[in-house]
């Protein structure tokens, strides 16, 4: 144990554990969003991340016309390739959910199957998508071009603060912002409100499910794509089986604060972020996983439904 | 009733013993086609990219064999064996490559694991083997008399890799980390016996870690001059990308499992000056017309190709001394010695080869450049 590390490079430490959970909060919006409104986790949420990360490298190669030879690009060109490629990525993840949602879940849905049936088909789709991809990419890692230079802009209390990872911290939250604001004030968000309430009730009341469900999808892809997008800048490479790992911890955070609950999901995100940071510094990083997930099950033993609670109309996010 | 009964005893002895020569054991049945030459190893699957390597490595020794040997009695196609590295594939499968009548030799199993459940298998078979890149040590108790391998075992390699280090980085102080896999533990336990007092410090950072910050908090707290990982390419590619990105300029080293050109088309810039250590040697490296050759043929050399390419080449000499049966080809390549790309193939009385060196390579200007024999 090496608790005099985590005392000398805490700051260090804690900015990387932030913008990692920013990247895992961005995914954990999605499991929550489809619990939230379907009480059913979408297993294939990991792949609609890993499919929004090789979005964002055909969008720079192809469309930017970035090569990985190149030297990385300056002003204007440089936040145009950025955005394409965010845009892109959280198109390619939102077009991706939605497809699922129709080819996997609403059919089952509409002929009132178990709730096994529903989760057997969403592992199926998620391996299926794996698979492709496997044998797309020949099952080799593929690696992104720098599009930004990396610079350190200051430091802070022996702290190196990247530019990278303060982009993604700004971005993400302002992507939590945009997503709380459209939940809590748009017709749609109400709907989404409505049924996760009480879906026959919201039926009743002229509230189309079929679109509120939709929605829901296209909302959790597009925050996945856009930590596909940010993922890959910082670490600049993805595979087929990039999703697995990430998706356990996005799931877990999203457990940690509540499962339905999106206030829940951001502070799972940023809480677990953090907690492997720690705890790899502390204990080494082959316990990160352990001691991660020790302290879910000692939450969940005190508080079942998460930190924040289940469900998604109680939440003011 | 008797009569019948007397007849059903004949005919039940009759069908067992026809059922006993259909399936007495292949390695004495005697192949009636072409001679087939297999190849064992990780074709599809995460592990895939190291077996394609190897079976280019086959296909092209057999495409000049057989141009340079127009009536030899071999097929033109090997026989591909896909254990996706993993024993539980290997377990089933090994026993319908014993039965094949026509296949005398099998380069292979790529993979210590898969090597070890197929090699007893192999031996009740009498089928020969030469496996180019399976490096565990105790792997001539499983296949003993069939057994070869063309390159040096784990054994040597974590001390080469270590002395490698030591002799580049002045008074190195040396932060060990490995991926928790078999190989990676294995290998950095030789490492950090060599290395002694000049071990700063150690982490773990299993497969699929994707974020390093703790570790390299840790060797920056440290003060180490080099960092020795001993885990794959993929990772390598991430590990030292977030290492110079936090600004460290420190040397990186690794073992063979980051011999791969997909390291630097990973890794970019960052894998400039990285050290490497292997016993195998690149085929562009050994023999640079050859590797030019083959790419020509279609076929990308990759790491222990040029293993691969010597080891099928000893097969095709022990055929073309007129040797065609498995028991025959077995004692040419036990007993004679080959001299091939990498090395001259002389294996001891526990098919292990000798005189044979850990390189040291250096990525320089985007190209794996080989230093040459680590010393002792």
């Amino acid at each position: 144990m090496d608790f005099a590390l985590l005392r000398d490079a805490f700051w260090g430490l804690t900015f990387d554990g932030i913008a990692l959970g920013a990247i895992y909060a961005l995914i954990s919006l999605g499991y929550t969003l489809v619990y939230g409104v379907l009480r059913l986790i979408n297993f294939a949420h990991s792949e609609v991340f890993m499919i929004g990360t090789f979005a964002a490298l055909v969008a720079a190669s192809g469309i930017m016309g970035v090569n990985i030879e190149d030297d990385p690009r300056t002003g204007g060109s440089m936040i145009l390739t950025l955005l394409v490629c965010l845009i892109v990525a959280m198109l390619a993840s939102a077009i991706t959910a939605v497809l699922v949602e129709i080819v996997a879940y609403r059919r089952l849905r509409q002929r009132g199957a178990t709730k096994l049936a529903t989760l057997i088909s969403a592992i199926g789709v998620s391996i299926s998508l794996v698979e492709l991809f496997r044998i797309i990419t020949d099952s080799l890692p593929r690696e992104f071009p720098r599009i930004m230079e990396k610079t350190f802009l200051f430091s802070y209390a022996g702290a190196d603060i990247r530019n990278d990872k303060v982009i993604v911290i700004i971005a993400a939250g302002l992507m939590m912002f945009a997503l709380e604001r459209f939940i809590t004030k748009s017709r749609l968000g109400k709907g989404i409100r409505a049924v996760s309430m009480d879906e026959n009730t919201s039926t009743l009341m002229g509230v189309n499910i079929n679109r509120v469900i939709t929605v829901t999808f296209f909302a959790g892809g597009l925050m996945a794509g856009a930590a596909a997008f940010f993922y890959i800048l910082v670490y600049e490479n993805t595979s087929f089986k990039v999703g697995f790992f990430l998706g356990i911890s996005a799931f877990t955070a999203a457990v940690l604060g509540g499962i339905g609950n999106l206030k829940g999901a951001l502070f799972g995100g940023f809480a677990l972020g953090l907690m492997e940071t720690w705890t790899s510094a502390v204990f080494g990083t082959a316990w990160k996983a352990v001691i991660s997930f020790i302290i879910l099950v000692l939450v969940l033993l005190i508080k079942p439904t998460g930190l924040f609670g289940e469900s998604i109309q109680q939440a003011r996010v | 009733m008797k009569k019948n009964r007397v007849l059903a005893v004949v005919a039940a002895v009759a069908i067992a013993t026809t059922s006993f020569v259909a399936f007495a054991p292949s390695a004495s049945a005697a192949c009636s086609s072409k001679l087939k030459i297999a190849y064992q190893g990780p074709l599809t699957g995460p592990e895939a990219a190291l077996g394609i390597n190897e079976l280019n490595g086959v296909k092209f020794a057999l495409k000049k064999f057989l141009a340079a040997n127009k009536s030899a009695n071999v097929d033109p196609v090997v026989y591909e064996v896909d254990d996706q590295g993993d024993p539980a594939v290997a377990g089933p499968i090994a026993p319908k490559v014993a039965a094949e009548e026509c296949v005398v030799a099998l380069v292979g199993p790529a993979y210590s694991g898969a090597s070890k459940v197929s090699l007893p298998v192999y031996l009740s078979a009498g089928l020969p083997i030469i496996t180019p890149s399976a490096t565990n040590p105790t792997l001539y108790d499983f296949g003993k008399s069939i057994f070869h391998r063309a390159v040096l075992t784990d054994d040597y390699q974590g001390p080469a890799l270590a002395r490698l280090v030591t002799s580049k980085v002045k008074n190195a102080k040396v932060f060990l980390v490995n991926d928790a896999t078999d190989y990676s533990v294995g290998l950095a336990k030789t490492v950090d016996i060599t290395l002694a007092g000049r071990l700063v410090g150690k982490d773990t950072t299993p497969t699929g870690t994707t974020d390093f910050t703790a570790t390299i908090a840790k060797i920056k707290k440290a003060k180490a001059t080099a960092v020795i990982y001993t885990g794959y390419f993929s990772q390598a590619a991430v590990f030292v990308k977030q290492l110079r990105d936090s600004g460290s300029k420190i040397v990186f080293a690794a073992g063979d499992g980051v011999l791969d050109d997909q390291f630097i088309k990973l890794a970019r810039k960052s894998a400039e000056g990285v050290l490497l250590s292997a016993p195998a040697i690149p085929m562009e490296t050994a023999n640079a017309k050859l590797a030019a050759e083959m790419v020509k043929a279609g076929w990308k050399p990759g790491v222990y190709t040029t293993e691969s390419y010597d080891a099928a080449n000893f097969f095709f000499d022990a055929i073309k001394a007129g040797n065609t049966d498995r028991a025959s080809i077995n004692k040419y390549v036990s007993t004679k010695s080959h001299k091939g790309l990498s090395k001259v193939l002389k294996f001891d009385a526990q098919g292990e080869v000798s005189g044979a060196d850990v390189n040291g390579f250096v990525i320089k200007n985007g190209k794996i450049v080989l230093l040459g024999a680590i010393k002792a």
